[in-house]
């Protein structure tokens, strides 16, 4: 009986395999705007995409272990770099960048003058990503060492497993801070954004995408990764708040 | 083994003991009340009790979270009063102890079960009050099934993950855990950190199973 169960699961699962289905690891931030995304590109194409979503450095083990995985969007260089080896050769190239912001509860709403407001006693608690590998949490550090602030919060980071973690955490109420990016804050109802760190202030976010050699679909993620570039997605990406960096590439290639 | 080990080692012991202390009162009092007395609704409070082994434990935690956080019932009066608890070494032992309890309340309460209710009965008619019973027949007679399942109760807590990570987090020096460390030590990259928690956590486990196996002869 379970054998049949398990065989009629595997079965279904190689025939959408074989009708176009492209697994695709992507970082947490990008959650909500791939889930549109990947509507757009399933009508587009007719493939099906599977979403896996986790903080980077998640992900980036789960590569390196062998997932089978057809396209990687990571949140930072690093945790592509660490997968190296992994990637179709060829096929990497940054596609988005984004911004750094301060999330805190929607029941305590306020305006920061600046990151040096993160020092108020009333800030008790900060959550970010962990600064150990979570690439916001790295961004956060990186961000917070150079406004020479770190030393004076590093007591009230709370660090967790991915940037949407560190949000949930304002959201019910168990952080009272934390440095999310910008894009992040519109998915949430419980918290609001207190400041944005200036682009000129904050470390060069970027979001590197590749193929991946362990998938299963090599046609599917160049097709994919492809359109990650195109005008509709730009669009799409613009309007939750990302700068799409197809454009500039093809300025400066 | 670096210090970072040996006080991750040494807070995890520390929590699941405070966990265990913490659930020995009402544990054994739950376990007598469901032994020895009928009363509407006892069925769902038996439900009620056993919740936390079925539940995933992630939901657990999150249900901790949702009664402990700033906005919740049980964490907003805290606030008030100025205790924290989310993210902080209580709520480490308050999910242990709330992953635990159900170990201890089944084994305890089969424990009260083989009490024989004539002894009990005997120390009343030679003018014995309720409480002095349950001292000194009745506690005595059940102490091995209350050790045995205050054992289990501290072995669930020594490898609490799922409501830990949910409510506490995973903080240095603060709130990390062996369970949790592992965890967080894989997932960002640093394996031999992970790897020495490892050994940490088989080498305690097999003292613990010593110690019970050894008890368990004795008693």
């Amino acid at each position: 009986m379970l054998a049949i169960a398990l065989a009629s699961i595997s079965g279904s699962a190689a025939a959408l395999a074989a009708a176009g289905e492209v697994t695709v690891s992507a970082a947490a931030s990008l959650t909500d705007v791939l889930q549109q995304a990947a509507k757009m590109y399933e009508w587009q194409t007719g493939d099906r995409l599977v979403l896996n979503f986790g903080a980077s450095n998640t992900l980036a083990r789960q590569i390196a272990a062998g997932a089978r995985v057809d396209v990687f969007i990571s949140a930072d260089e690093a945790q592509m770099d660490a997968v190296a080896e992994h990637i179709v050769p060829g096929t990497r190239k940054d596609v988005l960048s984004n911004q750094l912001a301060i999330a805190v509860p929607d029941d305590r709403p306020r305006a920061f003058a600046s990151a040096r407001d993160l020092v108020d006693a009333s800030i008790r608690r900060i959550a970010i990503g962990d600064p150990a590998a979570v690439p916001a949490g790295v961004y956060a550090k990186t961000y917070l060492e150079r406004a020479g602030l770190w030393k004076q919060i590093a007591a009230r980071i709370v660090p967790v497993g991915s940037v949407r973690l560190a949000l949930a955490a304002v959201e019910n109420g168990a952080a009272d801070a934390a440095i999310v990016y910008r894009t992040d804050i519109g998915a949430a109802r419980r918290a609001r954004e207190a400041y944005v760190v200036p682009v000129a202030e904050g470390p060069a976010i970027r979001y590197p995408a590749a193929a991946i050699r362990g998938g299963t679909n090599r046609r599917g993620a160049q097709a994919f990764l492809a359109f990650l570039d195109s005008p509709q997605a730009s669009a799409l990406f613009t309007r939750a708040g990302f700068v799409p960096l197809a454009a500039r590439r093809r300025l400066h290639p | 083994m670096s210090r970072e080990i040996a006080e991750i080692a040494l807070f995890t012991t520390a929590a699941a003991g405070a966990a265990t202390v913490l659930m020995l009162g009402p544990g054994v009092g739950l376990a007598w009340v469901l032994a020895r007395r009928t009363f509407p609704g006892k069925a769902i409070l038996e439900t009620l009790v056993s919740l936390p082994l079925v539940v995933p434990p992630v939901a657990t935690g999150l249900i901790l979270l949702w009664l402990l956080g700033r906005r919740g019932p049980i964490g907003r009066p805290l606030e008030a009063m100025g205790i924290e608890v989310v993210f902080t070494s209580r709520a480490v032992v308050i999910a242990m102890a709330v992953m635990g309890m159900p170990l201890l309340v089944r084994t305890a309460r089969a424990g009260f079960e083989q009490v024989t209710r004539r002894y009990e009965q005997i120390a009343e008619t030679l003018g014995a009050g309720p409480w002095r019973v349950f001292r000194t027949v009745t506690l005595p007679l059940a102490s091995r099934n209350i050790l045995a399942g205050a054992l289990l109760g501290f072995s669930r807590a020594l490898g609490e993950f799922g409501a830990t990570i949910v409510v506490a987090g995973s903080i240095p020096g603060r709130t990390r855990t062996l369970a949790v460390g592992i965890y967080s030590y894989t997932e960002t990259g640093q394996d031999r950190q992970a790897a020495l928690l490892l050994v940490v956590s088989v080498a305690i486990a097999f003292a613990a199973v010593l110690v019970s196996n050894r008890l368990a002869r004795e008693g």
